[in-house]
């Protein structure tokens, strides 16, 4: 009662390392919605006996004004703890679609799963608008994130990715531990993935 | 606008004056708590040059050009290209952040270019959506709206704001005499120097850095 689930969600969620998801807490977050409605509940029926025994309701400061007051402090609290366990792992979420990629499916599948179906709608959503805002302006943003020092960076390939990748104009077999001298802006993008790494010696 | 001749050696292809305007944007916007004014006719002048300067490198390739010199232009574009997107990335990032700020504010929306705003207000409406869908239609009626802590609060208590106390580094170009305080407090002022360096709060340099008289760093 009185937000003590609320504070156990927000503790959930700042216990994972910090930009790394955790699965979705849905046995807490439940819980903390039933308070909610606990809270809702109490306070209704304290109104209720107010004007039962005929007191004005707005302005009356008795007993079970503070009582209802203090259930709808409670209630506010916990509604701000589960505001701020979604908005935050949307903001997450948000960043591995400008880090990683665009596509849900490019997503390794680790992550997939800590993912609820109302985050992979949200992901889906915001790259849409991020794809859309790119194809006005005309230019690619989520490539080059760091300031350029080579233009092209010698990598080793970490995983097996799919033969036949393009790059340039040149079609190429990506096979695991095989190194490449590539353009920096090609290979950004499966550094991000941890598929590619950089060789810096 | 961009110069090209291959004869007087390795110049700057993208017009120098464009890309110290460009850095100079990059790095207030960088440093600066609140987005600032969209830069129209610079970011359209630098994707004009940015164009020009690629098919200028195709052109050199194919005629077998020195690939090291292709490569410096090459190089030189890249560092263009990073301060254009990196400018609009960070603008779409502060977007994001406060997104509901930028969509209700008369002031913040003035300072969006067409596609920003229509970016802000789809962010905001996917985010919105996502909220209703896995919190707000759960809790009680009078506690569903997304602006609100519940139907008594007077403002739109739940959206975050830009932090505008923040401290910032800044020089001056010129001299300039700021009010440390709100109005009708103690009018202390500070007086900036050419060049001086400040660590000061974002509030008070807000106004003279949309005018051009102050850079952050």
């Amino acid at each position: 009662m009185y937000g003590r689930k609320g504070y156990q969600l927000v503790k959930d969620f700042s216990s994972g390392e910090k930009g790394q998801l955790k699965p979705f807490n849905s046995k807490l977050f439940d819980e903390t919605i039933e308070e909610c409605d606990q809270n809702h509940h109490l306070i209704q029926s304290l109104m209720r006996k107010m004007q039962q025994e005929g007191l004005d309701v707005e302005n009356n400061r008795n007993a079970d004004h503070y009582g209802a007051l203090t259930h709808h402090l409670s209630l506010i609290r916990n509604k701000r703890c589960l505001m701020a366990y979604v908005y935050n792992r949307a903001e997450i979420v948000r960043d591995l679609a400008w880090r990683v990629g665009l596509e849900l499916l490019d997503l390794p599948s680790e992550i997939q799963e800590k993912l609820t179906t109302l985050e992979k709608e949200y992901f889906k959503n915001h790259s849409v608008a991020i794809k859309s805002y790119m194809g006005k302006v005309g230019i690619e943003l989520n490539v080059d994130m760091v300031p350029p020092k080579d233009p092209y960076i010698k990598v080793r390939v970490l995983d097996d990715i799919d033969e036949g990748i393009v790059l340039g104009d040149k079609v190429t077999n990506f096979s695991r531990h095989s190194m490449h001298f590539v353009k920096r802006t090609d290979a950004e993008r499966y550094i991000a993935r941890g598929q590619m790494e950089e060789l810096t010696g | 606008m961009a110069s090209s001749n291959s004869e007087t050696g390795f110049e700057t292809l993208v017009s120098k004056s464009d890309v110290e305007l460009l850095k100079r944007a990059w790095r207030n916007e960088k440093a600066a708590p609140d987005i600032l004014q969209y830069e129209s006719a610079l970011v359209d002048r630098a994707k004009e040059q940015i164009e020009l300067v690629e098919e200028t490198i195709d052109d050199y390739t194919e005629n077998g050009i020195d690939p090291l010199v292709v490569s410096l232009y090459q190089m030189d574009l890249d560092r263009t290209q990073f301060l254009l997107r990196s400018y609009l990335r960070v603008r779409l990032l502060k977007i994001e952040k406060f997104m509901f700020h930028s969509h209700k504010s008369e002031e913040a929306q003035h300072r969006l270019s067409d596609q920003e705003k229509l970016f802000a207000k789809r962010c905001a409406g996917d985010l919105e959506k996502h909220f209703k869908e896995s919190v707000l239609l759960k809790l009680p009626d009078n506690y569903q709206s997304v602006l609100k802590q519940s139907l008594i609060s007077e403002d739109h208590d739940m959206v975050p704001q830009p932090h505008l106390d923040t401290f910032v580094v800044c020089r001056s170009n010129n001299f300039v005499s700021l009010n440390l305080y709100e109005e009708g407090e103690s009018a202390e002022t500070v007086e900036m120097e050419r060049g001086d360096l400040y660590f000061i709060r974002y509030k008070i340099v807000k106004g003279e850095i949309e005018s051009g008289k102050i850079d952050l760093i």
